[in-house]
């Protein structure tokens, strides 16, 4: 009887393709990091007209943005045929791609003024725990970003980058936005 | 065939950063609102600029506030615990603020009083974030690698914070006074190192500095 050579398992090394994307997701967080605690708060910046003052610019470009990632994460859940009764409509992957690339362009702005503005801040929990999840969030974004150019990742690795960025990307409006409206309620 | 479209998004994402980093750059020049500047002898708080951010994320966000801060007006009193005083002075989106404990340590901090959001720093890190209102301004100071909360409420004169400056001998002398209800806090600097202050007259600013006569003058948000 002939047993089977397939059975030996042939070591899959489709993951280490994310070698690359990981490296310089890091690289982008920790020099986000590094920038933010180096450089001096100026305590202003380039400012928006329209509303009230700076903090009210920012809490609803990221409110923006957290709404364009909800879509991200419902568009996710079609695409991989998650979603109960939804078949994935053909411009599924084109609503994805843009609705991504304005929650990524609203939160830039965002983030820019706190790292010029504010900078690296552990004052309290909730202030250290938006600085980490800013520099974590554009490194996860980055990676995920380098990994859509490559083909043949694990099945799991978009979905598992997506899922970090959005719960990034969440963890920031809560402890940014959503403060504020339950301190300030809600103004423009 | 590699996409080229996520590289795109993140090329774009890093020109809008850099082009936001030009922008704040010149707003900050042009406005000299800056941060810390400070009375105190090493101070010369540059702001970096060079080393372009990356992509771009960050710490902290929103203000808080509530209803509408006055446009001037003066904090003062003891930090929680009532280990120090504090003192903070807001005009027109401008804040000066004074930590002193009457003895060892005290801190000059300037910045920004915008939308109810304190943000002010000072030499040696010192730094100050908190909120304010009509009423009352709350927050946290690190000053000298320790930490201070504080609630206080707003005062009127002869209760706030004065100053006076002179060089003395050749040394530069600064003086900080906060009075509040008739009762002072303050601490005399030469050359940066700390000592008790006179007794300052909060009618006509009379007071001493290293033994000479000068006048110490209420101080408002606009800067020292």
């Amino acid at each position: 009887m002939t047993v089977d050579p397939p059975t030996v398992p042939t070591i899959d090394r489709s993951a280490a393709k994310l070698l690359v994307p990981v490296a310089v997701g890091c690289a982008v967080s920790l020099a986000i990091g590094v920038y933010a605690k180096v450089h001096t708060p100026t305590g202003i910046a380039v400012n928006v007209a329209g509303f009230s003052s700076p903090q009210t610019v920012k809490v609803w470009l990221a409110t923006g943005a957290f709404l364009f990632a909800i879509a991200q994460l419902v568009s996710a859940l079609v695409m991989y045929g998650k979603w109960p009764g939804v078949r994935a409509p053909s411009w599924i992957g084109m609503f994805h791609r843009w609705s991504g690339r304005i929650a990524f362009l609203l939160a830039v702005p965002v983030a820019m003024h706190c790292l010029y503005a504010l900078g690296f801040s552990s004052y309290d929990t909730r202030t250290l725990a938006h600085s980490l999840l800013g520099c974590a969030f554009f490194g996860a974004f980055t990676v995920k970003m380098l990994s859509l150019r490559k083909s043949g990742l694990p099945g799991w690795a978009l979905p598992l980058l997506g899922g970090l960025v959005f719960a990034g990307l969440t963890g920031l409006w809560l402890t940014s936005s959503l403060w504020f409206f339950t301190t300030s309620g809600i103004t423009f | 065939m590699k996409h080229k479209g996520p590289l795109i998004t993140l090329l774009a994402g890093l020109a809008v950063a850099a082009v936001l980093l030009v922008l704040s750059m010149n707003a900050t020049n042009s406005s000299k609102t800056n941060t810390a500047g400070n009375a105190a002898p090493d101070g010369a708080v540059t702001v970096t600029l060079s080393a372009a951010p990356l992509v771009s994320s960050p710490p902290k966000t929103a203000a808080p506030t509530t209803a509408t801060a006055a446009a001037q007006a003066t904090y003062a009193g003891s930090t929680n615990g009532g280990a120090a005083s504090i003192a903070i002075a807001v005009r027109d989106g401008k804040a000066v603020a004074y930590l002193c404990d009457g003895n060892r340590t005290e801190a000059w901090l300037q910045g920004t009083a915008t939308g109810g959001q304190l943000n002010l720093t000072g030499a040696r890190e010192a730094r100050l974030t908190g909120t304010y209102d009509a009423a009352a301004a709350k927050g946290t100071v690190v000053a000298g690698g320790r930490t201070w909360t504080f609630s206080v409420v707003q005062v009127k004169a002869p209760s706030g914070l004065y100053r006076a400056s002179a060089t003395v001998r050749g040394a530069q002398v600064v003086g900080g006074w906060i009075v509040v209800n008739g009762k002072t806090v303050g601490i005399t600097t030469v050359d940066g190192e700390p000592g008790p202050a006179s007794a300052i007259d909060t009618s006509t600013g009379q007071t001493t500095l290293a033994g000479e006569p000068v006048t110490a003058t209420p101080v408002d948000g606009s800067g020292l």
